[in-house]
């Protein structure tokens, strides 16, 4: 890994946690976002640490107070957008502007942000519900409103930001973004 | 244009977190629901429901009000209009200025009914110290009365 990449890695940790650790409207945040750009342009399993780690900050550092038993399931969760996002990228291949149109891709970065933030959801769900003995799908439903907005937030943060953040990061790193192997070496 | 089997997956992903929201958020109006509707049944021995009709000249019926057992008149037309009144200490009663802004003048004022065998009878006392019964009807008209006040 070269210096530059190095630091920008450095960057995307530390503003994942600020952005966690920030006042900001429940279940609206953009670390997902962070996390599957990172492992969509340094690799899934870069994607995976980094996503694990702002987690396991995040849970001694959050206002809201310690994770406890959740965060592992937080870490999870967000390890697996992060590692989503490094094999989006491979699924792409080659310049996918080549292949589809702008929207297209666009449409497909928020469905899938859309189904990880899901996923994400149940899991910390599931975290929550195993050790107070209440029923998954109760827990599930009973956190309904909050699951929809999270869902929608990064829905639409997805589709407006992610690939004009790949152009924009890939001419700071001086790479061509959508032909060169992405693992961190 | 041609999807790829890449974006057809995504999209059927998609659709199937759109499901699963829509599934929640049905479950979570069912779950509120049953909730209340245990609280009612909770409180079934403390509160009752009573039918107001507010007629200004044209009948507004508020059937299956709820209110709280032993509650009387002039409270249960507050949980459903905007009620003013003055307290007559010589009557001991309260007597109702206006319901939603209609006000009392010269010739009309609010006069209160209840439904009886025999059809609508005069309110007997004050709306304030007249107690309902679970399901009574009553009706607040705004009239010229039959007596001169």
């Amino acid at each position: 890994m070269n210096c530059r990449r190095a630091a920008l890695l450095a960057i995307m940790t530390a503003l994942c946690v600020g952005i966690q650790l920030a006042p900001r409207p429940p279940n609206v945040e953009t670390t997902s976002l962070i996390c599957f750009l990172t492992g969509f342009l340094f690799g899934a399993g870069f994607g995976a640490i980094l996503g694990a780690m702002t987690m396991f900050l995040n849970g001694f550092f959050s206002p809201w107070g310690f994770a406890g038993i959740i965060m592992p399931f937080q870490m999870a969760g967000m390890a697996l957008i992060g590692f989503v996002g490094g094999v989006y990228r491979k699924l792409l291949g080659g310049n996918p502007s080549k292949m589809t149109g702008t929207k297209i891709l666009n449409l497909e970065v928020s469905l899938l942000a859309a189904f990880l933030t899901l996923i994400y959801d149940v899991l910390t769900n599931i975290g929550w519900a195993l050790p107070s003995n209440t029923p998954i799908i109760a827990a599930l439903i009973s956190g309904a409103w909050f699951t929809v907005v999270h869902v929608i937030s990064n829905t639409l943060f997805f589709g407006g930001a992610f690939f004009i953040l790949v152009r924009v990061i890939g001419n700071f790193i001086g790479e061509n973004t959508w032909s060169s192997r992405k693992e961190v070496s | 244009m041609e999807l790829s089997k890449r974006s057809l997956i995504i999209f059927g992903l998609g659709w199937l977190t759109s499901l699963a929201l829509l599934g929640c958020i049905a479950g979570y109006y069912h779950m509120e629901c049953q909730n209340l509707l245990a609280k009612i049944k909770e409180y079934e021995g403390c509160v009752m429901r009573v039918n107001i009709c507010i007629n200004n000249g044209t009948a507004v019926w508020y059937n299956g009000t709820l209110v709280l057992a032993g509650c009387d008149l002039l409270s249960a037309t507050k949980r459903i209009a905007i009620v003013n009144y003055t307290y007559w200490p010589s009557y001991k009663a309260s007597f109702v200025d206006a319901i939603n802004n209609v006000w009392k003048n010269g010739t009309h004022f609010w006069m209160w009914y209840r439904w009886t065998s025999n059809g609508w009878e005069y309110g007997p006392v004050g709306a304030d110290t007249y107690i309902l019964s679970p399901n009574e009807t009553v009706m607040w008209r705004y009239e010229k009365p039959n007596y001169s006040p």
